[in-house]
Formats: C-alpha cells, structure tokens, sequence
C-alpha cells in the first residue's frame, strides 16, 4: 500500500511582513518551508510504511509561481521531508499556478494520485491559509472517504483505524481504503534528520513536472487588507513589587479591572 | 438567492441563519438527533427535516448536502471541526467555489463576495466567489434572529454505499464559561513548567473574575486543561475586554486569536518574544515571581 504525503509549499507567516499604515505585505520577500503539520503527516507516513514496508512519497503542488528563489525553497522543502524517511517526492510547479484555487489544484492533484497510492495523508490545514479544503476536495474528486483531524492511525488489512479529534468528543472511526486523512500537531513528534539522512535524501528521486492550471479558477481574491490592531506596547521596569503596582494602576486607568 | 444551511450543533445553526437571510431565502437542514430543537429554530424560511439521518454519519450528510445543494446557490456550514470537513467535499460534489470561516459575506453581481482571515491572521482575503458556493461562517460573527417561524418538510436521506464506521465515540467535558465570550481572560502557555503550576493563573483569573485560556500546544498536547480548548486560529478566537498572556511567545497562531481583545497583557521572561508586540503592557519577568505578587496585589484592590 503506497502512501501519498501532500506537502505544500507553505508561506512563512511568522516572516511575513506587513506594513499596517500602507497596507502593504511582503508576500514576495516572506520565506516559504513544508508547513509544520505536514511534517506531521510526513511522520505519520514513514512509520506507517516501515510497518507495512511500502513506499511512500511526498507530492506537492507549489501556488507561488515558479521563480529561482520558490524552485529552490521548494526543493529545500521537500528534502526536508525526504530526509525524514520518504522514499520519493513529486514537485508541480509552473508559471500561473497562483491562479489555482483549491477546486483547480484538488483536479491536478488527483491525476498524480490516481491509480498509484491508497492512502493521502495531509496537514489538518496549511500554515499559511488553514483552510483545510484541499484534502477534501481532493477526495471527493477521487471518489474516496474522508476523515479529518486525525490523532494516531492503524492500517487493518483494507481498512484504517482513525483516532480523530473533534471539539465535543473523541472518535474511533473504521475508513475503508482508499482514503484521504487528514493529521493534526498532536498525533506525533516529527522526527528531526540527521546531517547524514539530509546528504542521502538530497540523492532521493525528485521529480519535478511542469504545471499550468487546466481548469478555470472558481474564485477570485479582489484584495488582501492588512487588519490594523494598534497595541501600546509598554514595557513595565522595575522590581516586581514596584512592576506589579504600576500594571494595577494602569489596568485601572484602562477602566478594564 | 437561495440558501441551504446545516450545523451539527443548532446553536451554530442560528448563527447560519441569521448570515443566509441576508443573502436571501433560507432552507436549514435538521437532522434525527436535532428534531428535539425544532421549536427553537427562528428566522429560515423552511425546515428541511431528515429523519433518516443523524448528524454523526459524516458520509450521509455529504450525500445529503450535496444532492440538495445543487438547487441553492450558496450552502452555509459551520466553522466547528466537524462543519470545516464537509465544506471541501460538499463543494467539490457539486462543482462549486469554497471558502472557510468567513466573517463577512454579500452578494454582489452574481457572485457572493467574502472575507476571511488568512496567512496566520496577517491579511484579510477579499474573494469574489462563483455561484453555486459553499462556505463555512466564523463563529460569533451572526446574531441569532429572534422572529419568523420556519414552515417544516421532511425529506428522505440518499442511500449510500458507507466507507467509514464510526466504532466509538467518547464526550470530552462541557467547557463552562466559553472562552469567546469571556469578559476577562488570562491564557497560558509553555512557560509553565508542569500542570499543577496552573494553579497561579487560575488563582489570578479568580480574582479578576476571569476565566483560563490556553496555547495549543498546553491543551492540544500536553493536555494539561480539563477540555480541549485553545486560542488562535487553529482554535478559538477571542474577545475579552483584559487578556493576560503568560509564558507564551505569541506565535502567529497564536496571535490571529487575540487581536479582538482590547488591552492585552503579556508576561514573558524572553524581552524578544513575538508576544510583546502585541501587548498593551509587557512584564519582562519570570511568571514564577510575578504571578504570585500581582494576584495578592488584586486581592488587596478587590478585597479593600
Ligand atoms: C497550522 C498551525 C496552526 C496552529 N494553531 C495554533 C493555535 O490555534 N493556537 C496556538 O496557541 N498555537 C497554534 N499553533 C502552534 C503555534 O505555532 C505555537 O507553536 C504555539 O502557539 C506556541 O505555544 P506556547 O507559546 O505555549 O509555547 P512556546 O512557543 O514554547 O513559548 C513559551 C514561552 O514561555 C516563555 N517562558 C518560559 N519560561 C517562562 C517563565 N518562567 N516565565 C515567563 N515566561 C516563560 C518563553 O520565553 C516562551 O516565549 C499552530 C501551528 C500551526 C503550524
């Protein structure tokens, strides 16, 4: 059973800059890295796979166009994962994939998909948009069931085993293979390569298609505003008595106490 | 334009209501294990109940919704885990645009234009979405409509063939004062050395009549609170009128959760956390020290 990890080439948020009085944001200078839950699901799948001994490989589909700089993060990115265990990665990538919304990319995904793996695993959502609908369009477009927010996987024959959790409860779910799931932060620890494994995974197969969206786009983004949040940022000195009185009183100026 | 809408919890189901009827003629989805609550339902236009069908059967509600979904023009579902997962499938059945936890939303020449939060809470997207649409509503954005009593229909649910078994389900204790609508908040983080520490903030939240909050990692990982509740964006988003953040670096994810909140507090013994730029007031100390003298300090306020 061959396992399918989709990595995205996530937006570094916490180096994105924005500027609240322009309104501007940096998204061209803002590094871009495997998003951290995908390392979880990179995880999930190598000890999946050496269980069952199968392959697993990490596909991704990057949407930030196809510059020297994003070739090579991407590239970094997936080395990343590769050096954690997988066996091989796929890299899409191409001039006007920006366009691609989640309805153009689940379609193309699913062409690589199809026919070689019986399970995708994925990032509960991605750091930089968190929205969680890729692997689920990806599955209706398969024609496979779906689970989400997954917190530890068994494979059982043709089936899987998912602990998921949900806001109100926890489940234990039986999913009949195909799948896709989807991880959350919790379900493990992602292991950290060595210097070793990150030479060797440079030498892992990685091959890299061209991409241009084949599908019209559903939606549009007619802007991107930078919310404004105004914080005094006041630093309180001195000893804690003294550091403690003058947050009391200023708390109480707030008229918040 | 025609709405559909479905939560598995109705109090969320309100909310949808309220957001569709701006928009237009709402159709809500009730299912068997919510047919209890009909009476409480205000503001749609017709009830579509199934009685074939209970909320925890996540493969028959996709077939439910998608099936019906093709003669709306926009089906509203919540933004509670179990509402994020069928946004995606719905909409892909039925060739439709997407979008998740919008805060605002409006019809404008043929298309519904939306905002969301997105890179971490960083920018807000403006998006113009095709119709047909599906889309899941922020939580708390919504005032529940008091008027208008729903017309009910019943409809039977598609017949399928089912992948997925559920073998158990275990319920996680009620929060009780939820943390979105708390007045004042103090929320923790990995600075905390071990579970019984706590005690300081809860003691500091009792004083100020305050409730805990928490980082993901605490209460997802750790789980070191009774429920698994955590601010941001992954979680819940917040609204207090005080925020004290203590032991936490203020990640972005973090971050996008607590930026309602009016004055905010940080405490961090790191003077280069992230968390500092996004408080009012900054104590650069160990919270080990501090905690203790500022809730005796309130004590006293409170007491005399
Ligand atoms: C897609 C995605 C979604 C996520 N969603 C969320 C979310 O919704 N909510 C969330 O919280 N996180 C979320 N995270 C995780 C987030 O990125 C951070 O990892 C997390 O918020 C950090 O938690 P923390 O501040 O408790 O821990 P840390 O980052 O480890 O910070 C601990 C802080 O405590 C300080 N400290 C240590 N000792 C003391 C002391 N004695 N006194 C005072 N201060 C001390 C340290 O200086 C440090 O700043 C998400 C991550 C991803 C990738």
């Amino acid at each position: 059973m061959d396992i399918a990890v989709l990595v995205k080439q996530s937006l570094d948020v916490q180096e994105l800059r924005v500027d609240q009085d322009t309104g501007k944001i940096y998204i061209e200078d803002a590094p871009t890295k495997a998003g951290d839950i995908e390392l979880n699901a990179t995880e999930e799948a190598v000890r999946l796979k050496e269980k069952l001994g199968d392959k697993a490989i990490a596909v991704m589909l990057s949407t930030w166009g196809a510059s020297g700089k994003r070739q090579k993060e991407a590239r970094e990115a997936l080395t990343r994962v590769l050096a954690m265990g997988l066996d091989g990665a796929v890299l899409i990538m191409g001039e006007g994939a920006e366009k691609g919304d989640t309805y153009v990319i689940a379609r193309a995904l699913a062409e690589e998909i199809r026919g070689k793996f019986e399970l995708v695993l994925a990032a509960e959502g991605s750091e930089d948009n968190f929205s969680g609908l890729l692997p689920a369009r990806l599955a209706a477009e398969l024609g496979w069931p779906y689970v989400a927010y997954a917190t530890a996987i068994e494979v059982e024959g043709d089936h899987v085993k998912v602990t998921r959790s949900l806001e109100d409860f926890e489940e234990v779910v039986r999913v009949k293979l195909p799948a896709v799931i989807s991880v959350t932060q919790e379900i493990n620890k992602p292991r950290v390569p060595k210097l070793v494994e990150i030479v060797k995974a440079k030498k892992k197969p990685l091959d890299q298609k061209d991409f241009s969206p084949p599908d019209e786009p559903k939606l549009a983004i007619k802007t991107l505003k930078v919310p404004k949040v105004e914080r005094k940022q006041i630093v309180i000195e001195g000893d804690v008595e003294e550091v403690a009185e003058k947050l009391v009183q200023a708390l109480r100026e707030e008229g918040v106490l | 334009m025609r709405v559909l809408a479905f939560s598995h919890y109705v109090d969320l189901a309100l909310e949808l209501i309220s957001a569709g009827k701006g928009l237009g003629e709402v159709s809500l989805i009730v299912t068997s294990d919510q047919e209890g609550r009909i009476g409480e339902i205000r503001g749609a236009d017709e009830i579509l109940l199934c009685k074939e069908l209970d909320s925890g059967d996540q493969e028959g509600l996709v077939e439910l919704i998608s099936g019906l979904g093709s003669e709306y023009d926009v089906v509203l579902l919540a933004g509670d885990r179990r509402g994020r997962e069928l946004v995606g499938q719905v909409a892909h059945r039925i060739g439709a645009s997407s979008a998740v936890d919008v805060s605002s939303l409006s019809a404008e020449d043929g298309k519904l234009v939306i905002e969301r939060m997105t890179f971490g809470g960083k920018a807000v997207a403006v998006e113009e979405l095709n119709l047909p649409a599906v889309i899941s509503v922020q939580k708390g954005k919504f005032k529940p409509l008091e008027e208008g009593e729903p017309s009910v229909r019943e409809i039977s649910a598609p017949s399928i063939d089912r992948r997925i078994e559920v073998l158990e389900r275990k319920e996680k204790p009620k929060v009780g004062v939820p943390l979105d609508k708390a007045e004042i908040v103090v929320a923790v983080g990995r600075g905390f050395k071990k579970k019984e520490d706590l005690k300081l903030a809860y003691e500091l939240a009792e004083v100020l009549g305050g409730v805990v909050g928490a980082t993901r990692p605490l209460a997802a990982d750790l789980k070191w609170m009774e429920e698994e509740v955590w601010i941001g964006i992954s979680g819940v988003r917040i609204a207090p009128k005080l925020l004290i953040v203590v032991g936490a670096s203020g990640q972005q994810q973090f971050a996008a959760g607590i930026m309602d909140s009016k004055v905010v507090v940080a405490v961090n013994t790191d003077p280069k956390a992230p968390i500092f730029e996004q408080a009012d007031y900054g104590v650069v100390m160990d919270l080990y020290e501090f905690l203790p003298v500022l809730t005796k300090k309130l004590r006293e306020l409170k007491g005399g």
